[in-house]
This record gives structure tokens, C-alpha cells and sequence, in this order.
């Protein structure tokens, strides 16, 4: 009788908790890795200090392109710039920032303290442009190959892993 | 700098934890029934350093030192004091300090103020709680570290969320902590309890005036969550079924239930395995919406960063906790043979009981129900409102009903007693009046009123009495009353409640039924650190001819930046009106709800008289030994 | 025979199932009546027969430049990448809701065009959405 009750009592409960672990794999990052392997998308830029924009497939024809969300306001953005900084000696690749929803002033200060990776920086202000390359949250970043594929898509702060993996394919 | 000093300071709380632990086995095996003086000398010094390394925090946030990361996430050195200070338990980490601090405290005040003359039992307590303090002391230091650094140290800290800059939020986590992590003491004393087969009066005895306690803060807790979201929402309510809510209100739930059966405990009149069961529950179901709240997976109005490796802590915690718990439980408990009387006290202590298991089912589906569809079946859904109404409003009246009539009846006797009294006669006269005035049709709403009318009156009748009879539970009647009067008022509320929601120009009029709004003015200024919105609202009541200005917000903060709309409420005491502003897209539209919530200051009233009948409990206990 | 003494005991226990039983078919059956689904513009479309009176959520993205606002309505387009849904809600929105952010309606369809919202959730900052919303947009990205 108390074994029974036992028996019952462990697995319902086994169960229950079996269903909570389950539901913590369920992704809650919004991601868009279905993005990789399709064009990338035109888009018109802002520059961030001087007056006018310029187009996304227009610059840097033959070489790799690493698209770069970040803010001043975002600390994982903080954390991954000195990641971005190692990717900036790559002579095969050139970065761009897009500030997405910053105010120039703290932007600046962001750089003058953590140093500039960026070959152009432009902002975004409203982020609306962002959206078009499918960023609703940020850091994020979008490696994009010579002929504008996009060929890796990264969700949350570049690590060491990441900057190995760009440094190879760009390498190759 | 004050990083190595926080980490120092925790690591010698989880010395002294394991020492305590140490320690405490050792002393199980010797004779003597005195604890030795260094027990009391080691958990002197934990309190000690968990206090300090929680000040060193404090100080952190006090200071603008952003190299710990933790401050730079959540201030900002221009930030109003009180808002650096609250910071302090605003985020996952700090929070996460804070239950330690709380479980430590009481692992102090337990041994030093629960003498029960039982030595097993108090070591064994000690034991459980220091356990409790050591796993959450690794999860804090190799997973939520508060103090961990950043490096280079940046010059400006981020802020802490508009939202949140709110001084009913400020006071808040730490009520409903000392609430709710409060019910670790006894959980610790169950498990104690069992193993050291203690005598069941004397557990229930021990436990009486820390489930109060931890009853009262939890109370007190929610209350001011439920103000913060009336007022800083901007919705207009003041309790969503939200499932941050729901997980505040299960373990009050649990603990009501168990502070009316340590009653009969208390008596020697059986249910002990209930209140041991009931004391696990309550710390078990804290630490499920620890996990709830904590690991995302939840999705709720309010937003906690969500982070997976959070989650799996807590739920390997919350398997340990649950399986030893059932273990101790089958090997140690014994069967006892409970005699009860129909229609006596203990009767309706038993139905009560029944009354919050069924609640806490309710409120507990309806929490978990759509996480358990969307990892089984993929299907997306959510449980609104309606479901909670719908199934909780039918048994608020055989429950007011209960209340009103349960306290009645005596211990272990079973003699029938007259129910539906002059009282009720008044209070069916009281409730025609009301009805002849907001004339409610619907049967449910009238059947609530009728008996918390009923209920109020008995409590009232009740206090006078307890003036010339002694032998009246002075703390039940308080408690009963301010229950009688949060479901009368709440339930007129729900009656008279109005809201009309349309986009107004500067300069426009709208004409309601009831009131004529004009939409005077807008200003804009700079404060602080935010920029602000102001509209200037008329709004002229047709009937009484009264006319109110208005002046609700939007405003736009910096650090981060963020919009929140700021409620425009003027309180007249008996009713407010509620007015809130929004713009999207720069239209010259701006959309506008109002609303009228009458008795608002009395549900917060009643909520807090019914908090004081738990005060009164402690220190009735004090008084006794 | 039973003495009178068990006989009460056993009503009671009776009486206690009973009631419990009760209780508990009734928290599933209001349960089920509810709850409310959440879907997609494309899932809209795909739905036969569209039922008018239950309370239904929809989430996407608010369409760039789709916002319009009226004497007594807000009227703004959903949109996973691939259909879309006009919605019209009347009262104040959240303070993050905005073009191109996450939004979630909540409300009834008129038909399978325009939705009727009673309530606008999008309480999210920048680096979260709401869970439901990203599966969906996430197999749209396709």
C-alpha cells in the first residue's frame, strides 16, 4: 500500500519535472539562422558621423563583410567588442557597425574607451533599417561572403569560438 | 576592490555553514541536552557575514563602482539614491543575495529565539537550514555571482529600468522574500521534526509564529506588488493572474492553510502529518515560482532576463529538495489515528483547508497548464482571467460563508449551533440597500456580497465581544474582517468600475454618457533623467457638475532608453479616476483611456487589516513563553 | 450493519471525493473554455472555419508605416514575413509598442483579414521577445 502510493507519487512527479526540464531547451532567443545562405538584402545605411548613406552591396565588393549591431546601452555588446577588435587585424574582412537606437554622444564615448574595429560605422537610430536584416534584438552579428551571401548569422555576444569560426572561413 | 570583499565575505558564510552543519552532526551524538555555546558563535558570525557581504553591495551601488558588473547593468550614478539602493536586490544576482541573506537570517533567529528545550530537533533544523543556505550560496557564487567584475571599467553604468524606479517596487522583493523565504524555517523544522520524532504539540507550538510571520510579510508583499502595478501599469488594475503573481499567491495560499491547522495541531487534535506535509509544500511551491519567475520560461508582463543555466540550477535544487523531502517523509512518519467531530472546530479548520489546496490547484494549472501544452504539443496558449473568475468567484461564497460561521463552533465538541442569525438578518437588510443602489444582476456578484457583508458584520460583532470574553481569537477576527471587507469591495469595484478608451487632438472634447473630457494642453519638459510629456485633461462629471484636472505622462528616459506612460490618478478616497496617455508614431492622435475605480484605498485598506490579524499571532506567542 | 458513528464518517468521506471530483472536472472544463490560442497571420489563413466569438492571440511584427490613428481606433497591420493581418484596437497601447517591433493582439477575428483586438501586449525591451512570437517568425524566415 505504501510502496504503491510511493510508486505513484515519484512518477508523477518525475513527470512533472521531466516537463519543466524539457521546457528550458525550448529556444526563447528569437533567431533568424534560416537567413544563412540567401542573399543578403539592399539596404541603405546612415553613416554615423558624416551627412548621407551608402548601400550595403555597393561596398567592399570582393571581400568578406561582418555586419555588427551594437549600443552603448547593451552590456553584452560590451563584452564581445574586444572580440570584434582581434577580428579588425583581419585583413580579409572589414566590419561594420550599425549603432542601432544609441545617442551619438555615449556611442562615441563607447568607442574612444573600448577602441574602434569598425572600417565604417553607420547608426540606426530608430532601427528601422535593421529590421530588414532581420535583427529585432542586439548584439548581433551577420558575416556576408564576396558575393553578399549571407553565411553566418550570430545571435548574442561573438566568444572566442565564434571569432576562430569567422577567422577560418574568412582564411579560406 | 569591493568585489574581493563580497566574495570573501560569502565564501566565509559557506564556511560557516559547512562548520555549522559539522558541527551540528557532531553534538547529535553526545548526551547532553544543552547546544554548546560555539553553535551560537558560528551562526552569529554567518548572520554577521552575510550582512556585510550584502552591504558590500549595497555600498557598490551606493557608490557608482562599476567595475562589478552587476552595478554597471542596473545603475547609473545619476540615478536618486533610493533607486541605487534598491538596485541592490533589483537584479537576478542581487535578489538571489538577498534570499541568502533572508535564509541565514533565520537560521539565527531560530536558534536563538525558538527555545524549545529539545535539543535533536533545534540541530536538525539547523542542519536542513544550513543545507538550504549552502546550495544556494554555490549557485550564487558559480552562476549568479553579484560581484563579479568588468573589465575595462566603464564610466557610466546603464540604469536600472524605468519601470522599476518605483518606491512601492523598491520595498517590495524584500517583503515578499522575507515572506516566502521565510518558509524555509519551517520546512527545515518539518523535516526535523520527522527525523527527530519530536512531540507533535511542541512542533506545532515552534512553527505557529513563523508561518505568522512569514505569512504577514508575504501579505504585505503582495500588497505593495499589487499597488506598484496599479499605479505604474497603467492599466488600471490591480491583479492580473499573471503568472509572477500566481507565483507569490501559491505559497500564501499554502501558508493560510497551514497556520489554521497548526490550530488544531496545536491542540494535540490530530493532522500532524497534514502540517508536516503543508510546511514542505509551502517552501517547496516558493522555490517552484523561484523557478517559474527565474528560468523564462514563463511569459509574463514582467520581464526578467532569462537565462536556461538559472533554470537547471534551480530545478536540480527543486528535484533534491522534493525527493529527500518524500524519503525523510515515508521512512520517518508514523500513522496516527485523527478523531473528528462533525461540526466542530476542527471541522471547519478541515474544510478551510480544503478551500486553499483547491485554490493553489486552481491558480497552479492554470499557471503550468500552458507550459506543460507547449512542450508537449507544441501549441501555443495562454490562460487569461476569465478562467480564474469563472472558477474561483462560486467557491468565495460557500468559503465567506464558512468563515463567518466555522469560528463559531467549539473544540472536539459537536453540538449544532444557530446559523443564520440577527446578523445575517442585518446584513441581508445591508445588502437590499446596496442593491437598490448599483443594481447588480448577475447572481454570483449578489451571493458574494450578501455574505461578505455577513462576514464583515459577525467579525464586527465578533471584536466587541472579544473585549468581555478573552477567550476570542482577537488576530482570527481582524484577519476575517479585512477578508470580508477585500471581497465586498473588490466585488463593488467590479461593479462600478468604468472604462472608455478614444484618441483625442489638443485641443478636442469628447462627450461621454457620464463625463465631458477636454483635452486642454501638452508640455513638454526635460527632468531628471528623463524627457517628459504632459497632457492637460478637464474632466467635467455631468452629474455633480465636478470638474477634475488631469494631467497624465509619457515619459522618455535615457539610461536605458526607455517610454513608459505614467497613470494620471486623482484619489477623492472614495473613488478614482484613472487616466492614461499614449502616442505611437507621432500622430496628433493621442489615445486615451479613463477610467472610474471606486473604493480603491479601501481594497488596499482591507488587505492590510486583514495583514495585522498575523502580527497580532507573534506576538501572542512572545507574550505566552 | 455499520454503527452510526462510521456511517457519518463514511458520508463525510464520501461527500469530500465527491465534491473534490467535482471541483476538478470543473477546473478543466473552464480551463478548456479559456484558453486562449495564439496564432499567426499565415496560421489565420490556414484556419476553415473561423469562429468569431472566441478570444484568440496574434503576433507578428508591426508592419513599417502601417500604424494609422483615428478619432476612435488605432489601426495597424501584423506581419509574419509572409501574410498579414489588419487589426483595430481602441485605448492606450504599451509603451514599446511600435512600428517593426514584436506585438501581440489579443481579441477576436472579424473575418480573415481584420482582427478586433481588446488588449495590445508587447512588453519587451531589445533583447527580448516574446516566446511565441519567434517560433513562428523563425520558420517564416524560411
Amino acid at each position: 500500500m505504501k510502496k504503491n502510493k510511493l510508486i505513484i507519487i515519484y512518477a508523477v512527479l518525475i513527470f512533472i519535472f521531466l516537463i519543466l526540464y524539457l521546457s528550458l531547451d525550448n529556444k526563447k532567443i528569437y533567431n533568424t539562422e534560416d537567413l544563412v545562405g540567401k542573399k543578403m538584402n539592399e539596404v541603405d545605411l546612415l553613416y554615423f558621423e558624416s551627412e548621407g548613406t551608402f548601400n550595403t552591396r555597393e561596398i567592399f565588393k570582393n571581400k568578406f563583410v561582418l555586419f555588427n549591431f551594437w549600443a552603448s546601452w547593451c552590456a553584452p555588446c560590451r563584452k564581445e567588442h574586444k572580440n570584434l577588435i582581434r577580428l579588425s587585424k583581419n585583413k580579409n574582412l572589414e566590419i561594420i557597425g550599425v549603432n542601432f537606437k544609441d545617442s551619438p554622444q555615449s556611442a562615441k564615448k563607447f568607442l574612444e574607451e573600448l577602441g574602434n574595429p569598425f572600417s565604417i560605422l553607420a547608426k540606426d537610430p530608430d532601427g528601422k533599417q535593421s529590421i530588414n536584416f532581420g535583427i529585432y534584438g542586439i548584439p548581433e552579428t551577420i558575416l556576408i561572403d564576396k558575393d553578399s551571401n549571407i553565411v553566418k548569422k550570430y545571435v548574442g555576444p561573438l566568444n572566442l569560438k565564434d571569432v576562430n569560426e569567422i577567422r577560418s572561413i574568412v582564411e579560406k | 576592490m569591493l568585489s574581493n570583499f563580497g566574495i570573501t565575505f560569502l565564501s566565509i558564510t559557506f564556511l560557516t555553514s559547512f562548520l555549522l552543519i559539522y558541527l551540528s552532526f557532531n553534538e547529535l551524538k553526545t548526551a547532553n541536552n544543552k547546544i554548546p555555546k560555539k553553535i551560537y558563535n558560528f551562526s552569529s558570525l554567518q548572520l554577521i557575514f552575510t550582512i556585510l557581504s550584502f552591504l558590500t553591495l549595497l555600498a557598490g551601488f551606493v557608490v557608482s563602482d562599476f567595475s562589478m558588473s552587476n552595478v554597471f547593468e542596473n545603475s547609473h550614478s545619476t540615478k536618486p539614491l533610493l533607486y541605487k539602493i534598491s538596485g541592490t536586490w533589483g537584479s537576478h544576482e542581487g535578489s538571489l543575495l538577498l534570499w541568502i541573506n533572508i535564509l541565514v537570517l533565520f537560521s539565527f533567529l531560530f536558534l536563538f529565539y525558538s527555545n524549545n528545550n529539545n535539543k535533536k530537533f533545534q540541530l536538525y533544523t539547523i542542519i536542513f537550514q544550513n543545507f538550504l543556505i549552502g546550495t544556494f550560496l554555490i549557485f550564487l557564487l558559480f552562476n549568479s555571482n553579484p560581484f563579479s567584475l568588468l573589465f575595462p571599467v566603464p564610466n557610466e553604468g546603464l540604469g536600472l529600468n524605468p519601470i522599476l524606479q518605483d518606491p512601492a517596487l523598491a520595498i517590495h522583493p524584500p517583503l515578499l522574500y522575507i515572506g516566502f523565504v521565510g518558509s524555509s524555517i519551517y520546512f527545515s523544522a518539518a523535516l526535523a521534526a520527522l527525523i527527530s520524532k519530536v512531540e507533535t504539540k511542541l512542533f506545532a507550538r515552534v512553527i505557529k509564529p513563523w508561518v505568522s510571520l512569514s505569512w504577514f510579510f508575504q501579505t504585505l508583499g503582495i500588497l505593495v506588488g499589487s499597488v506598484w502595478a496599479y499605479y505604474e501599469l497603467g492599466w488600471g488594475g490591480f491583479w492580473f493572474w499573471d503568472p509572477v503573481e500566481n507565483s507569490s499567491l501559491m505559497p500564501w495560499l499554502l501558508m493560510t492553510a497551514l497556520f489554521h491547522s497548526v490550530l488544531v495541531l496545536e491542540r494535540r487534535l490530530g493532522l500532524y502529518s497534514w502540517v508536516i506535509i503543508l510546511s514542505i509544500l509551502t517552501f517547496t511551491m516558493s522555490v517552484v515560482g523561484t523557478f517559474l519567475v527565474r528560468s523564462g520560461i514563463l511569459n509574463s508582463v514582467h520581464t526578467f532576463a532569462n537565462d536556461p543555466s538559472r533554470g537547471l540550477f534551480i530545478l536540480t535544487f527543486l528535484i533534491l529538495m522534493v525527493f529527500s523531502s518524500i524519503f525523510i517523509f515515508f521512512k520517518y512518519s508514523t500513522t496516527e489515528k485523527n478523531t473528528f467531530k462533525f461540526l466542530s472546530k476542527e471541522f471547519f479548520i478541515l474544510i478551510n483547508n480544503w478551500f486553499m489546496v483547491f485554490f493553489l490547484l486552481v491558480v497552479l494549472i492554470g499557471t503550468m497548464y500552458p507550459i506543460f501544452l507547449d512542450t508537449l504539443f507544441g501549441t501555443k496558449i495562454s490562460v487569461g482571467p476569465p478562467y480564474y473568475n469563472f472558477v474561483l468567484a462560486p467557491f468565495l461564497i460557500p468559503l465567506l460563508f464558512l468563515m463567518t460561521s466555522g469560528p463559531k463552533f467549539n473544540w472536539i465538541s459537536s453540538e449544532s449551533k444557530k446559523i443564520f442569525d440577527l446578523v445575517f438578518f442585518i446584513s441581508l437588510f445591508i445588502f437590499l440597500a446596496i442593491l437598490f443602489i448599483v443594481k447588480e444582476k448577475n447572481l454570483i456578484v449578489n451571493l458574494t456580497l450578501i455574505f461578505s457583508i455577513y462576514l464583515t458584520i459577525q467579525s464586527l460583532n465578533d471584536f466587541y465581544k472579544a473585549f468581555k470574553n478573552k477567550s476570542i481569537n482577537l488576530s482570527r477576527v481582524i484577519s476575517h474582517f479585512g477578508f470580508g471587507l477585500l471581497i465586498f469591495f473588490i466585488s463593488i469595484n467590479h461593479i462600478l468600475s468604468i472604462e472608455k478608451n478614444f484618441n483625442l487632438k489638443v485641443g478636442d472634447e469628447k462627450n461621454l454618457s457620464k463625463f465631458l473630457i477636454k483635452f486642454e494642453n501638452i508640455e513638454s519638459y526635460k527632468i531628471d533623467n528623463y524627457q517628459t510629456i504632459i497632457g492637460d485633461f478637464q474632466i467635467l462629471n455631468k452629474k455633480n457638475l465636478i470638474k477634475k484636472n488631469l494631467k497624465p505622462e509619457i515619459r522618455i528616459y535615457d539610461q536605458p532608453k526607455t517610454m513608459t506612460y505614467e497613470a494620471s490618478i486623482d484619489s477623492n478616497f472614495f473613488s478614482d479616476t484613472y487616466l492614461t496617455m499614449s502616442n505611437v508614431s507621432d500622430s496628433e492622435l493621442f489615445n486615451i483611456k479613463l477610467q472610474i475605480k471606486p473604493f480603491m484605498n479601501f481594497i488596499w485598506l482591507s488587505v492590510f487589516i486583514l495583514s495585522l490579524g498575523g502580527v497580532l499571532n507573534i506576538f501572542k506567542r512572545i507574550k505566552k513563553v | 450493519m455499520l454503527n452510526p458513528k462510521a456511517k457519518i464518517r463514511l458520508s463525510i468521506l464520501v461527500g469530500a471525493i465527491l465534491f473534490s471530483a467535482i471541483s476538478i472536472f470543473l477546473i478543466f472544463k473552464t480551463l478548456e473554455d479559456n484558453i486562449i490560442y495564439f496564432y499567426s497571420p499565415s496560421e489565420i489563413k490556414q484556419i476553415n472555419d473561423i469562429d468569431t466569438n472566441k478570444s484568440i492571440r496574434v503576433g507578428g511584427m508591426v508592419k513599417d508605416g502601417s500604424i494609422q490613428t483615428k478619432k476612435d481606433e488605432i489601426k495597424f497591420i501584423v506581419t509574419d514575413f509572409k501574410n498579414e493581418i489588419i487589426v483595430t484596437f481602441s485605448g492606450t497601447v504599451p509603451a514599446l509598442f511600435a512600428e517593426g517591433k514584436g506585438v501581440v493582439a489579443e481579441g477576436k477575428l472579424q473575418d480573415k483579414e481584420f482582427f478586433l483586438a481588446k488588449r495590445i501586449l508587447a512588453k519587451h525591451d531589445e533583447n527580448y521577445m516574446p516566446p511565441e512570437i519567434n517560433k513562428n517568425l523563425e520558420q517564416n524566415a524560411k
